[in-house]
């Protein structure tokens, strides 16, 4: 399904409204412009009717296991407030920044705008339900063109809910391109990226790799890559509730999430210490997974089998790594004596490392593009000076050991604000 | 005679209780050959605290520690020098990474045997010549892949007057000829001789879809077969109601649903296990199979989901004897089937994996990794 200038077309439709894509393109940007107030009102309206429950049989057909947790985040997300909260936070005054300035030397005074891109080419993983509609929000607020290709897991959701945005303000309609291309089609993805000013990825190395080798020389790109989480701990303020909430974070999302903690780090140097951390943060381990324990065979059985290989890998291999394995039931804690920043085998599978205070940013330089989020579970003496170390080696949220994946409006994304990656200063002579 | 060679030529292939001696012994026959044979694999058993001795019980083959396929991909093990394995076999690798394993001679009589036993049982061997539409590729002799083998040993159970392959190889690619089967079906289906198919059910299930909608529809010689393998794995998304399959095949080849039979069997474990009239896959003699817990791997009871594990002593050059599918399946008691056959079967009922997990952590890139290769199929 296709949805071009608000109307939807069938896939096979796809050669034809490429060939015009170009040129109706040009037409928007020289004749029409979006006001962001208008996004906001039509997304405000579409997040209380969501919120209202209109689109619950919607969502019961396309995401039978939604949680309807995210729905009241998506109304959050959509919540006029929230939305001009961003764009105030991000932009400062926008779009009206149109400041004159009177700079030291040169001219006597100048113009500063601040412009949409132009047209940003928003390529998404489909690693969160609806997340690719989102994307396109963005580009819609700072006023962009957006041409959206769609991930192949895809169910429909995204042109649903873009389709709903532009049956409540039409004026949107021009400035949305939706295309369920496959990734396989290569020539076609490269005529969206060349009539693009920004290509926005979602992904990870690889994809960005891929996007790199289609996109044409002069195209900005906005890579939104992958994370990983984790946690660093340095005693406690309250020792079980802390490692209860931790415990339960690991559980929740999974460690499907950026932000969800990967590997815990401790704030020691002998494994004697990591080995009794593990013993003792294992039954509230089992207890969160006891909880919210996870239903889906095939991917426990994925992770069972990925753990046993490298239990198999560690008999044959030349050299032990010296990792030791803590058993729990549904989930289980691994001791190693290494301090490198790690993915999981996930689902309620952590490891956990030494890592001297002293040793925080060298320890954490070799995949300083990879951090965002760490839990820190410390004294409340030490808070000060620990968050100053880690934000130093490179991390960009910090927060309590149960909120790692809690967002607030307004907050950076991976360092960034969004929406300034989406504009552009343009200067005037006056 | 060996216990291998001995079990291997049993009488009933479904006597599982009166095999179990002989299994047992053949189990810790082939594992003492491993484990003197293969470093990796004796590497293995101490690291689990295994021995061969262990298995004294029938019941010590559950302890028995098994070898994932998927750590075969990554991990070449052999308990015979290069010269004794007659074949070496690949198998299909979807993800890129496949397992490569060696077949000596002593196995292979075996498997012979074995094939020979159960597709006299099946009625596959027919002196009658047929025609075969192969809804796979060709063996070609740049390529080890045990589907194409396979494939082609079935084409052995009957003189064979033609062989059409949907999947033709030119220029280092195969590329699939729908409309060549499609005019080969349509030809053959007036032929005296009968027509048997043989591959993939996606893709024999896509070739009559495709017959349906032009309008095809031919009615197949006496004794036509379809004979379906390599699974449904692929395609365990838009796997087919099997009901629908049989219903087309009715309405498109005219072929009944008692003449579709399926196979299923792994190159890491070479038993081939036909489905019986209900359409079960009951264990033989050559093999047992047993299910586990997807958290804990220890054994689960019957009827409760779990992966699929194989085990068999059939081949001694690499270290298969019980080998971890990457299969979840249900198994169930001989009885319940119906079929006549008492043996436990078991059932297929998907695959591990994160297919459908949206996952930011671990990178869901996959999909534009395959837009930089291209989307050939490729060899």
């Amino acid at each position: 399904m296709i949805l071009a200038g608000g109307k939807i077309y069938e896939t096979s439709e796809q050669p034809r409204l490429l060939d015009s894509l170009a040129g109706e393109i040009s037409r928007t940007r020289q004749t029409l412009s979006l006001d962001p107030e208008k996004v906001i009102n039509a997304a405000d309206k579409l997040g209380k009717r969501a919120a209202a429950g209109e689109f619950s049989g919607m969502i019961s057909e396309f995401l039978p296991d939604f949680p309807q947790e995210y729905l009241r985040l998506a109304g959050e997300y959509l919540n006029g407030e929230s939305l001009r909260f961003r764009l105030k936070q991000e932009l400062g005054e926008y779009p009206a920044a149109c400041r004159t300035i009177a700079p030291p030397y040169g001219l006597e005074s100048a113009e500063v705008r601040l412009l949409p891109l132009g047209t940003l080419f928003h390529i998404a993983a489909g690693n969160m339900d609806g997340l690719p509609a989102f994307s396109v929000l963005e580009g819609l607020l700072t006023g962009n063109v957006n041409t959206l290709k769609l991930p192949q897991a895809d169910n429909g959701i995204t042109v649903e809910i873009l389709r709903r945005l532009i049956e409540i303000e039409p004026e949107i309609s021009p400035f949305v391109y939706v295309f369920d291309t496959p990734s396989t089609d290569v020539p076609a993805m490269k005529r969206m990226a060349e009539v693009s000013d920004g290509i926005v990825v979602w992904g990870g190395d690889e994809a960005v790799r891929a996007v790199r080798a289609l996109a044409p020389p002069g195209a900005k790109l906005i890579e939104w890559g992958h994370k990983l989480g984790f946690a660093y701990i340095s005693g406690y303020e309250d020792k079980p509730a802390e490692l209860s909430a931790l415990a339960k974070h690991i559980i929740d999302t999974r460690q499907l999430l950026c932000s969800s903690c990967q590997t815990i780090f401790i704030d020691a140097e002998d494994m004697e210490e990591i080995r009794a951390f593990c013993r003792e943060f294992l039954p509230y381990l089992e207890a969160a997974a006891h909880e919210a324990p996870v239903n889906d065979i095939g991917a426990a059985a994925e992770i069972t089998l990925r753990k046993y290989s490298a239990r198999l890998e560690e008999h044959i291999g030349a050299e032990k790594s010296g990792r030791e394995e803590f058993r729990g039931e549904r989930c289980s804690l691994t001791a190693c004596p290494d301090s490198r920043l790690e993915l999981s085998y996930m689902y309620g599978s952590c490891l956990v490392k030494p890592l001297p205070r002293e040793q925080i940013v060298t320890a954490l330089r070799e995949c300083a593009g990879n951090l965002q989020t760490v839990g820190l579970l410390c004294r409340r003496e030490s808070r000060g000076e620990l968050t100053d170390i880690l934000a130093a080696a490179g991390v960009n949220r910090i927060m309590r050991a149960g909120n790692m994946s809690v967002s607030f409006c307004g907050e950076a994304h991976d360092g960034e604000y969004p929406l300034r990656r989406y504009v552009r200063v343009v200067n005037v002579e006056k | 005679m060996s216990y291998i060679g001995r079990l291997f030529r049993m009488k009933d292939p479904f006597d599982l209780t009166g095999s179990e001696r002989l299994f047992l012994n053949a189990v810790r026959e082939n594992c003492g050959f491993q484990y003197q044979n293969c470093p990796e694999y004796r590497k293995i058993l101490d690291g689990e605290g295994f021995h061969p001795d262990m298995l004294r019980e029938y019941s010590d083959i559950e302890r028995l520690p098994f070898i994932p396929t998927l750590f075969l991909k990554k991990h070449r093990m052999y308990s015979m020098p290069q010269r004794k394995m007659l074949i070496r076999a690949t198998s299909s690798g979807t993800s890129g990474a496949f397992s490569d394993i060696g077949f000596e001679a002593g196995g292979l009589l075996c498997g012979l045997n074995m094939v020979l036993t159960i597709a006299r049982r099946w009625r596959l061997l027919s002196p009658i010549p047929c025609n075969y539409v192969v809804m796979g590729y060709r063996r070609h002799k740049s390529s080890n892949a045990a589907a194409a083998k396979t494939a082609y040993g079935y084409t052995l159970f009957a003189p064979a007057l033609s062989r059409t392959y949907a999947l033709k190889y030119s220029d280092g690619k195969f590329s699939p000829d729908i409309d060549g089967v499609i005019n080969a079906i349509v030809r053959h289906s007036r032929s005296r001789f009968p027509l048997r198919f043989i591959g993939f059910p996606s893709y024999t299930y896509f070739v009559m879809k495709l017959m349906e909608e032009r309008g095809i529809s031919v009615k197949l010689p006496k004794r036509s077969l379809i004979m379906l393998g390599g699974g449904w794995k692929q395609f365990y998304k838009q796997q087919a109601d099997k009901q629908e399959f049989y219903a087309l095949a009715k309405r498109v080849l005219g072929i009944s649903e008692d003449c579709i039979i399926e196979a299923y069997g792994a190159v890491e474990h070479p038993i081939l296990y036909c489905d019986c009239k209900n359409h079960h896959f009951h264990v033989p003699v050559y093999s047992r199979v047993v299910i586990r817990d997807v958290h804990t791997l220890k054994p689960v009871p019957n009827g409760t989901p779990g992966l699929v594990n194989l085990v068999t002593p059939m081949i001694k050059a690499t270290p298969i004897l019980s080998v971890m599918t990457d299969d979840l399946g249900i198994m169930h008691d001989g009885a319940e089937c119906g079929c006549g056959i008492n043996s436990p079967y078991f059932e297929i009922i998907g695959r591990v994996g994160l297919h459908d997990i949206k996952t930011c952590a671990a990178g869901a890139s996959e999909l534009l990794s395959a837009a930089v290769s291209g989307g050939e199929v490729q060899k």
